[in-house]
């Protein structure tokens, strides 16, 4: 059978060579990740600081524990979830009024979806220090619009609701242009037939924005969230240049929370406790986001 | 009335409403242009304000005078110039890293499946892992090795960032090139390397490049590692941006004028390289 020990010596070449491509950026991937990683995991069982001379004792759980047990870390936590829950719905209902009014093409229409999404790759520092400027008690210009129609100006970084209504305000402002455009790629992938046999059926328009617009988007918007989350639970520098986490603990993410535990306390063993603890958030949103989206290619736009 | 004028008269109604909603169209497209653009702008304008233009009320929408000073003073008293440099260096230098690194990998994932699923999943997992769980064991690292505050370890420190979006990108595009041309090049008689840099890389050039702008913008933009591993001798722009607001009186004009420096290169991409940016954004998931 000299065919089949031909056709199993080129696969076990292709085995080679497959590996041996791999191998350079692995090594590059591995050393980066793994040593950290189980540094990192190490750590976490360990009371640890640089702040004080003290060795490291090993404390088994102990870290994870306090971590449980501290209501600045359920704070941080709430407040993440507080921008997904509020921010994701806001901007994926506002994302799809723009999407729909942009769907249909126009004489310059690609340079205003391109106008429309400049916030998305501006400097997330640049960002933080816009809406700074603009939201500034006493000469942002958002306080001079509001007093026109006669609202009084808004101490808008000072109090903790509005703090948080702040953060809320510069994240729409930066990733509801993104949401559109993964929506507008949905919208481009919904084949004209579909529309013409919802109106041969006498749909209204309204109608068939429900019943025929909104399942076939259901892909999209499945990518979208899962997005939205990943880089809620990753943002950091507007946060920690609009408001530092402040007043207070009142803007506190998950992010800024593992930044001071991890460099403004000094605190090796409980910063090690809370990156795990998010890492295994993550991983879950990894696993879901290749059963949703990957394993359901055919479902997205292509 | 005949049912002829009748009807003439209903087409005309509707007529009427389709165009009032053409324009109501366009106007909501402008207002939502207008304010989401508003940001922009008023940090663009800034730069050539004079510095009372900034404790004005009310706000000064337009300078009476264009200032052109901020940029001097933003480039030589605060740091700018260095700042630029450094990020320039560190973002080419990066880009080349990651991509050299990462190339054939996604090769290797795209086309042969390298890793299956396990693989896929571990480069997923550390493209949305939060970059800030990794600062405290790189840093004890980097602190050993004192590396702290020069330029290779933001080169190293950015590969962790950068490289499993720059691999699960391209390994897209490496996917959507056929696999006969590797097979009539195999039959040819060329060996897997040779096939592959003689005939799969040149299609792949356009995604490379396009990876290639998304990790140079990625690693121009970044402020969490560089806050935590440098301190004076590598601070990029974000850096010093962020350090500028350390007096008591905060400059916004210089502020103003070196992060419109600071934004111009993502705009650009935005610009001219729309067509990639949801591929780029949504890693890969959406084609666009």
């Amino acid at each position: 059978m000299a065919g089949t020990e031909r056709v199993m010596a080129i696969e076990a070449s292709q085995k080679r060579f497959a590996r041996l491509t791999a191998l350079p950026g692995m090594v590059v991937l591995v050393l980066l990740v793994v040593g950290p990683l189980v540094y990192m995991f190490f750590n976490s069982f360990f009371l640890k600081t640089l702040a004080t001379p003290v060795p490291p004792r090993f404390a088994w759980f102990e870290n994870y524990g306090s971590l449980f047990a501290d209501h600045r870390f359920w704070n941080a936590f709430l407040n993440s979830m507080i921008i997904m829950v509020i921010g994701i719905p806001i901007q994926s209902a506002l994302a799809l009024v723009i999407a729909l009014l942009l769907n249909k093409k126009f004489p310059g229409s690609r340079i205003v979806v391109a106008l429309f999404l400049i916030p998305v790759m501006i400097t997330p520092v640049v960002a933080g220090f816009e809406w700074k400027i603009i939201l500034d008690d006493r000469f942002g210009p958002l306080n001079y619009v509001l007093g026109l129609v006669g609202v009084s100006p808004q101490a808008w970084l000072a109090q903790p609701a509005l703090a948080m209504a702040s953060i809320l305000l510069m994240d729409t402002w930066q990733w509801t242009p993104f949401v559109t455009l993964v929506l507008l790629a949905g919208l481009a992938a919904i084949p004209k037939q579909v529309y013409e046999a919802a109106s041969v059926d006498g749909s209204s328009a309204s109608e068939t924005l429900w019943r025929v617009t909104m399942p076939l988007l259901r892909p999209v918007f499945t990518l979208v969230i899962l997005l939205r989350i990943i880089f809620i639970f990753k943002v950091f520098d507007p946060v920690q240049i609009l408001t530092g986490g402040g007043p207070g603990v009142a803007t506190e993410t998950l992010s800024v929370l593992t930044y001071i535990i991890g460099f403004k306390n000094f605190n090796v063993g409980m910063s090690a406790t809370i990156a795990v603890v998010q890492l295994i958030i993550i991983t879950i949103i990894a696993k879901l986001f290749i059963r949703l989206v990957m394993n359901r290619r055919e479902g997205t736009p292509s | 009335m005949t049912t002829t004028e009748l009807r003439r008269e209903d087409l005309a109604r509707r007529q009427r409403i389709r165009t009032l909603l053409g324009v109501l169209r366009f106007a909501l497209i402008l207002i939502f242009l207008l304010i989401f653009l508003f940001p922009v702008y008023w940090i663009g304008i800034g730069a050539f304000k004079v510095e009372g233009e900034f404790y004005h009320y009310p706000p000064v929408f337009w300078p009476s005078q264009f200032n052109f000073a901020n940029f001097g003073r933003a480039m030589t008293v605060f740091g700018g110039t260095q700042a630029l440099t450094t990020s320039l260096v560190v973002a080419v230098v990066n880009t080349g890293l990651v991509i050299a690194f990462g190339v054939l990998l996604a090769y290797s994932m795209g086309r042969f499946k390298v890793g299956g699923e396990n693989m896929s999943f571990f480069v997923l997992s550390l493209l949305f892992a939060p970059p800030v769980i990794a600062t405290m064991p790189l840093f004890i690292i980097f602190k050993t090795l004192r590396m702290l505050d020069t330029y290779p370890v933001l080169f190293l420190s950015y590969i962790l960032i950068n490289m499993p979006f720059a691999v699960w990108v391209m390994k897209g595009f490496f996917e959507e090139i056929p696999q006969s041309i590797e097979s009539a090049a195999l039959l040819d008689g060329y060996s897997r390397l040779h096939a592959f840099w003689k005939y799969i890389l040149p299609l792949a050039v356009p995604g490379i490049a396009v990876t290639a702008l998304f990790v140079f913008i990625f690693s121009w933009n970044e402020f969490l590692f560089a806050l935590i591993f440098t301190r004076s001798h590598a601070q990029t722009l974000p850096i010093t941006l962020a350090g500028m607001t350390g007096g008591h009186q905060i400059p916004w004009g210089e502020i103003s004028a070196l992060s419109l420096i600071a934004i111009t290169p993502g705009i650009l991409l935005t610009l001219f390289f729309q067509k990639y940016l949801v591929r780029g954004l949504t890693f890969g998931a959406v084609k666009g």
